[in-house]
C-alpha cells in the first residue's frame, strides 16, 4: 500500500497532538481527583470530626456545670449550663449537614436523642431540686446514676462517629495514593510514546527521507557521467519511492537512447562504405547515358546497382536484398563483390549470376534472398542481353517519334528465381534490341509497393502510366519528378528504399545524339 | 527497426495447424509468423498451411519469413502450404520462383492437399 508523505507528516504530527492532549486530560484528571479528596476530607471529615468532639465535649461541661452548680454558686454555672446547651444544639444542627451517609446519620439521632434524654433528666428531675437544699443530695445521685449512663452513651456514640470520620479520611487517602499510582503510570506511558514518535518525526523520518533523496542525488550525477547502470535502491512506499521507480526506468530508457545512438554511429559507418562500394562514378560513354536515382528510406539499405564498361559493352546490375537495414546492406556487399569479383575475370553473364548466388547461399539464412536484373548491352548495336532473378521485370520507353507521345512496356521475358535460396535458379536469357532515344527503366520493388494512406500500393499499371507521361523530361527530370509522383501518392511516408537506374541509348552515330537533344527539349 | 506485432489465429485442422495472420506482413511485422512457425516446428507434425486472404500487404521480408519457413519445416520433416486469392501476392509469388515447388490453392483444404509426403 502506498503511503504518501503528506500522509505521514500529518499523521506524525496529529498523533502527537492526540498525545498531548492526552497528557493535558490526564494531569487535569489528577488534580481533579485531588480536589475531590481535598472536598472530601477538609469539607467533610475534619469539620465531622470537629463537631462530634464539641457535641460530646458540651454535654461533658453540661453534666460538670450541673454538678457544681449543686454544690454552690448556682446561677453561673446554670448559666454555663444553658451556654452549652445552646452549643450542643448548634453544633447538633452543624452536623445534621455534614454527615450525609445513612449510618451516620442514625447514629448522630441516637446522640442527639441521648443527649436530649440528658438534658430533659437535668431540666426536669435535678435542677427543681437545686434552691431545695434537702434535696441536694437526691440531685446528686440523679445526675451520679442516670446522667452519668446518658454521657457514658453520649461518648460511646461519639466515638463511633469519630470513627467512621476517620475512615472517611483513610478512603480518601487511599484514593490520592490509587489515583496517584495510576496517573503516574499514565502519564510515563503517553511520554514514552510522545518521545518515540517525537524520535520517529525528528529523526528517523527526515534520516531516511535525506538518506533516500541522497541516493537519487547520487544516480542523477551518475547518470549526469553517463553511468547508467548505477542500480537505485529507495525501498519507500510514499512519493520518494515512486520518484525512485520513475527515475530507474528513466536511467534504463537513457541507457537504451545511449546504445541507440552507439547503434547509430555503427549505421552511419555502414552506410559511408556501403556508399562507397555502391555509388561511385558511373562510367561515362558517349553511346549510353547512365542517370542513377536512389533514396533510402534507412542510413543503410539492401538496394543497390553497378555498372562497368568493358570491351564495347555495358554491364548493368540492379539489385534488391530482401529485408531492410543492415543485414540487408550485407547482403547486397556479399552480392556486390561475388558479381564484380567474376565479372573482373572476363566471365559469362551466366557465370556472373551463378557465382552471386553461390556466394549468397554460402552466407545468408534461408529468409533472405535476392532479386537481381543483369543487363549487358552491345554499345555498338544495342541489343541487350538481360537475366531476370526473381525481379520486377524492366520497362521500356520507346524513342519519341514525331509529336506522338512516347510508347511504352513492361519487357517481359524468361524469369529466373531469386538469388541466395535456390541451388538452381535458372539461368535463362533474354534478348532485346534497343534502339538510340529508346530508355531502359530498371527499378527496386519500393516503387511498385509505396502505400497510399489507404493502404492501396501504387503497383505496375500506376508505375507505367507515370514512365510514359514523365517520358518527355530529361532522364535527370524524370527520376526526380517520379520520385515526387510515388511522394504525393504515399502522402511522404516512404518506408522502402527507391533505387531506379535509367539507361538511354544513343548510338553511336552522330544522328543518334541529336535525337537524344530533341528528345530532352519535348 | 521497431517490433511491432500482428494478431496470428492459429487452429488444428486435421493433422496440420492454419495459420491466419491479420494485417500487413513487413519487415515490422514478420517476427510475429516467424515466431508462430517456430512453435509449431517443435511439434509432432509440423505441418502448416499459412492463409494469406486477411494480409492486405506483403514485402520481401514476409516472402522471406514465408520461405524460411518452408525450409525449416522440410528439414524438420514437415511442410508448409499457402492459402492465398489475392492476385498481388500470387504475383510475387510467380515473380520471385517462390510459387514453383510450394503448394499454393485458393483454400485452406486444397493448398493442404500439395504437403509433400514427409
Amino acid at each position: 500500500m502506498r503511503v504518501s508523505l503528506r500522509l505521514k507528516i500529518v499523521g506524525g504530527f496529529g498523533s502527537l497532538l492526540v498525545l498531548m492532549a492526552l497528557l493535558g486530560w490526564v494531569t487535569l484528571s489528577l488534580f481533579s481527583s485531588v480536589r475531590i479528596v481535598q472536598e472530601e476530607v477538609f469539607d467533610d471529615a475534619i469539620p465531622g470530626l470537629v463537631a462530634v468532639d464539641e457535641i460530646v465535649r458540651s454535654y461533658t461541661a453540661q453534666s460538670a456545670a450541673v454538678r457544681g452548680a449543686l454544690i454552690g454558686n448556682p446561677p453561673i454555672l446554670l448559666a454555663q449550663y444553658r451556654s452549652e446547651v445552646d452549643t450542643a444544639r448548634f453544633w447538633q444542627e452543624r452536623s445534621e449537614e455534614l454527615f450525609t451517609s445513612g449510618e451516620e446519620r442514625e447514629l448522630l439521632a441516637q446522640l442527639i436523642e441521648a443527649g436530649t434524654s440528658f438534658q430533659t433528666l437535668v431540666d426536669e428531675r435535678v435542677i427543681p431540686l437545686v434552691s431545695q437544699s434537702g434535696q441536694r443530695s437526691q440531685a446528686f445521685r440523679i445526675i451520679g446514676q442516670d446522667g452519668t449512663a446518658l454521657i457514658s452513651e453520649i461518648e460511646r456514640i461519639g466515638a463511633l462517629l469519630r470513627d467512621s470520620q476517620r475512615e472517611v479520611m483513610i478512603q480518601s487517602e487511599a484514593d490520592v495514593r490509587n489515583n496517584t499510582n495510576r496517573t503516574i503510570i499514565i502519564l510515563v506511558i503517553v511520554l514514552v510514546a510522545a518521545l518515540a514518535l517525537a524520535v520517529f518525526l525528528t529523526v528517523f523520518l527526515p534520516g531516511r527521507l535525506v538518506g533516500n533523496l541522497g541516493k537519487l542525488v547520487e544516480a542523477a550525477r551518475a547518470i549526469g557521467r553517463g553511468d547508467f547502470d548505477q542500480k537505485i535502491e529507495v525501498h519507500s512506499r510514499d512519493e520518494v519511492g515512486e520518484l525512485g521507480t520513475r527515475m530507474g526506468e528513466m536511467q534504463q530508457g537513457l541507457k537504451r537512447l545511449q546504445q541507440l545512438a552507439l547503434h547509430d554511429r555503427e549505421l552511419e559507418i555502414a552506410a559511408s562504405i556501403q556508399r562507397n562500394l555502391l555509388q561511385r562514378e558511373l562510367p561515362e560513354v558517349p553511346a549510353a547515358r547512365l542517370v542513377p536515382l536512389q533514396r533510402q528510406a534507412n542510413l543503410v539499405g539492401g538496394d543497390w546497382y553497378d555498372v562497368d564498361v568493358y570491351a564495347g559493352t555495358m554491364t548493368i546490375a540492379v539489385g534488391d536484398a530482401s529485408g531492410k537495414g543492415i543485414a540487408a546492406a550485407l547482403m547486397a556487399t556479399v552480392a556486390l563483390s561475388a558479381l564484380r569479383g567474376e565479372r573482373a575475370r572476363g566471365g559469362s553473364t551466366k557465370r556472373v549470376v551463378g557465382a552471386a548466388n553461390q556466394a549468397l547461399l554460402d552466407v545468408t539464412d534461408p529468409e533472405s534472398f535476392t532479386t537481381l536484373i543483369y543487363v549487358s548491352l552491345e554499345l555498338s548495336s544495342g541489343q541487350a542481353r538481360w537475366m531476370n532473378m526473381g525481379h520486377h521485370v524492366p520497362f521500356v520507353l520507346c524513342a519519341p517519334r514525331g509529336t506522338d507521345p512516347r510508347r511504352g512496356y513492361y519487357l517481359e521475358g524468361p524469369r529466373n528465381r531469386v538469388l541466395g535460396w535456390f541451388d538452381d535458379p535458372g539461368l535463362a536469357e533474354n534478348i532485346v534490341d534497343l534502339s538510340p532515344g529508346d530508355r531502359l527503366v530498371l527499378f527496386t520493388d519500393g516503387f511498385l509497393e509505396a502505400k497510399s494512406p489507404e493502404g492501396e500500393v501504387f503497383g505496375e499499371h500506376r508505375l507505367a502510366e507515370a514512365f510514359i507521361k514523365l517520358g518527355s523530361l530529361d532522364p535527370e527530370a524524370f527520376g526526380d519528378e517520379l520520385v515526387a509522383h510515388v511522394e504525393r501518392f504515399a502522402a511522404g511516408k516512404l518506408d522502402d528504399d527507391l533505387t531506379m537506374l535509367v539507361v538511354e541509348y544513343r548510338g553511336t552515330d552522330l544522328a543518334s545524339g541529336e535525337a537524344d537533344e530533341r528528345s530532352g527539349d519535348d | 527497426m521497431a517490433q511491432q506485432k500482428i494478431d496470428i489465429d492459429v487452429t488444428e485442422s486435421g493433422g496440420y495447424q492454419v495459420l491466419r495472420p491479420e494485417g500487413d506482413l513487413d519487415v515490422y511485422t514478420v517476427g510475429s509468423l516467424r515466431d508462430a512457425i517456430g512453435s509449431v516446428i517443435e511439434s509432432d507434425k509440423p505441418r502448416i498451411v499459412v492463409d494469406l486472404d486477411s494480409v492486405p500487404f506483403m514485402d520481401s521480408s514476409g516472402l522471406g519469413a514465408l520461405m524460411g519457413g518452408v525450409r525449416r519445416l522440410r528439414e524438420a520433416g514437415g511442410d508448409l502450404a499457402i492459402a492465398c486469392t489475392r492476385e498481388q501476392h500470387l504475383k510475387l509469388f510467380t515473380i520471385t520462383g517462390f510459387g514453383e515447388g510450394v503448394s499454393i490453392a485458393p483454400t485452406v483444404e486444397e493448398a493442404a492437399k500439395g504437403f509433400r509426403a514427409s
